[in-house]
């Protein structure tokens, strides 16, 4: 089940700047998004593209969408041929850019093709044409979005994303590796063997998840490909262990591993799975997260005698701790941006997630809640965070923009939801 | 000239789109590259078709063959280490965020002690337990500390290393479900099973 985008991409990458996505707070860019043209086969189509979109680019809050009871134009198929859209009766309305599609469904194969137009200049800045099952909908509609973000701001979105996360499942007392999209959508289970699975974290492709499980009675890390299904054993060594972050390039995993109750990081190759011992210490070291240039790795240390946040530079003694929040301090997810590490600490009787420079300076609180939050885990592009809500055993998938002006609710109604993290790029 | 480089391109890159589409997706998916193609034959704007293909894979990885290939005794024991087994020993207790053997836990320490050394060809597993608040991969380090303090006592009394195993649950296993200090207090624990 490919689906297939074919475009009519628009003018050489835009000359003109519409948003920037730098400088929040500013006015919204008004977008009306009409319902699709749909043939007698998918008639709720023509408003689960629109819809889908809307919510997608609520993430942003940097759009705001006209109400469609205010159109003046109904969108038809010849839009799609020789007509012009009446761009007047679009900027009347104060619609500054329109989204129009047309959806024709043949069988268990669906083709959209969608354009975003200036409605000030009558231009068009985006189109594209997916052809792809029925039931993939939302995906067809986050890749457009994730268009129209790259032509109003020159940053493509993220919105075809996915989390991977651990929780208890329904039944049994085990906990689960599961996915949700970013839409909070399509929520699915990865693995289902009733042991304990923690701990999923994705190569930089995207394509396997390495995980722990205690799926043979005892705890090993496994590397598991998302394609097919299949998977392989990649350490084995030692007692409890946990994947923290992939090597850039994706040859190698840092993991923690313990031995005689000492835990330390180790850099695993993928090949052949030989190892070494790259982070050492008396007591735990823990929660490897590499930057992206893979030249440093922040990292838990217990050695000042509670867990704090450090940062180990290639070929450069001695460790810095950059964590100052408060006495347990903990998981630390290094931006793909680069510019900031978010991690998790003890404050005040409750945990909340703070985020600070990779030289340990300008921390600052990201979010606190009426329970705990933890576990944070930036997206690809470094805008947003995902972390996990827990209050008395009842637990939340949430995200937050990376400035804090942001949030949502991902997956809610979860039991023990531990380790969110966010894919790559697709 | 440029325009018609630009339209050069264009088909071009619909050629081999095209020539993607035949090999590996169906004929729709040709028609609509078709359209296209007259759009840009017509050269309705300048900033009309280029085309560009890619591919998605499918999200729905939810059959795991890799799990239904599992051994059966395998699974049976992943499954079984999420059931509590019960012990003929106490459990010792920890502090909070600390791994160090309690004065309260060595008496109980001295029986398992006295037990392994009646029963020579015993084996015993050690599992270190935490309660629920902090990281889960924080405390599943912390959880093998504590077994491995267990341990390391243990073979202080005289008992050989070779007749003890650890395994750390951190905070997965909780003995009291409950959300309180009563609860966390019986949750860090070191719990000690019979092989």
């Amino acid at each position: 089940m490919l689906i297939i985008a074919l475009v009519v991409a628009p003018v050489p990458a835009s000359a003109i700047l519409y948003i920037d996505i730098n400088a929040p707070g500013g006015k919204r860019m008004p977008v009306a998004l009409p319902p699709f043209v749909t043939d007698s086969g998918n008639p709720s189509l023509s408003t689960a593209f629109p819809n889908a979109i809307a919510d997608d680019l609520a993430m942003t809050a940097l759009f705001k969408i006209i109400p469609s009871d205010a159109y003046l134009e109904r969108i038809v198929p010849g839009h799609f041929g020789d007509k012009r859209l009446s761009f007047p009766d679009w900027k009347i309305i104060g619609a500054e850019a329109v989204v129009i599609g047309k959806v024709e469904g043949r069988g268990d194969r669906i083709t959209v093709e969608m354009r975003l137009y200036d409605s000030t200049l009558g231009r068009l800045m985006a189109g594209r044409r997916y052809t792809g099952s029925p039931n993939r909908v939302r995906t067809m509609a986050h890749k457009f979005a994730n268009e129209i973000l790259l032509a109003f701001t020159g940053v493509r979105g993220i919105f075809d994303t996915e989390i991977a996360f651990s929780a208890k499942p329904e039944k049994g007392r085990g906990k689960e590796i599961y996915i949700v999209g970013l839409d909070g959508k399509e929520l699915r289970k990865v693995t289902s063997n009733l042991s304990y699975n923690m701990f999923p974290r994705w190569s930089p492709d995207g394509n396997s998840i390495a995980y722990t499980s205690y799926r043979t009675g005892v705890p090993v890390i496994y590397l598991r490909n998302m394609d097919d299904g299949s998977e392989r054993a990649i350490v084995r060594f030692g007692e409890s262990k946990s994947p923290g972050s992939f090597s850039p390039g994706g040859d190698a995993l840092y993991a923690s591993v313990s031995i005689k109750g000492d835990s330390d990081i180790y850099r695993v190759r993928l090949d052949n799975a030989s190892y070494e011992r790259v982070v050492e210490g008396w007591g735990i070291e823990i929660s490897p997260s590499v930057s992206p240039d893979g030249k440093r790795m922040a990292f838990v240390s217990n050695r000042s005698g509670n867990p704090q946040v450090y940062i180990k530079e290639t070929g450069s003694r001695g460790d810095r701790r950059i964590s100052n929040a408060g006495v347990y301090s903990t998981s630390p997810s290094w931006s793909p941006a680069g510019d900031r590490i978010a991690f998790t600490s003890r404050t005040g009787g409750k945990f909340s997630i703070y985020t600070v420079r990779p030289d340990g300076g300008d921390q600052r609180l990201l979010v606190s809640g009426d329970g705990d939050c933890a576990d944070p885990s930036y997206s690809p592009d470094g805008r947003y965070v995902v972390y996990t809500f827990q209050k008395r055993g009842y637990s939340e998938l949430k995200i937050i923009s990376a400035d804090g002006r942001w949030g949502k609710s991902l997956v809610i109604g979860l039991t023990g939801a531990g380790s969110p993290a966010w894919s790559p790029r697709r | 000239m440029r325009f018609g480089n630009a339209l050069k391109w264009s088909v071009l890159v619909l050629a081999a789109a095209m020539l993607f589409s035949m090999g590996c997706a169906k004929k729709e998916t040709v028609k609509s590259t078709d359209s296209s193609a007259q759009d840009a034959a017509a050269g309705k704007s300048p900033s009309q078709p280029g085309i560009v293909s890619e591919s998605v894979k499918p999200g729905d990885a939810a059959g795991s063959t890799a799990d239904s290939r599992l051994a059966a005794a395998e699974a049976a024991a992943g499954k079984a280490v999420t059931e509590e087994t019960a012990s003929i020993f106490e459990d010792i207790r920890f502090d909070f965020d600390k791994s160090a053997v309690r004065e309260d836990a060595k008496p109980i320490l001295a029986k398992v002690a006295a037990y392994m050394k009646k029963n020579s060809g015993a084996k015993l597993q050690i599992e270190g337990h935490c309660d629920e608040r902090g990281t889960a991969e924080y405390n599943m380090a912390l959880g093998d500390r504590r077994a491995d303090s267990a341990r390391k006592y243990l073979v202080s009394l005289g008992i050989p290393a070779g007749a003890l195993s650890v395994i750390s649950f951190g905070e997965v296993k909780p003995l009291d479900p409950g959300h309180n200090e009563e609860a966390w207090a019986k949750n860090r624990r070191a719990h000690f099973i019979l092989r």
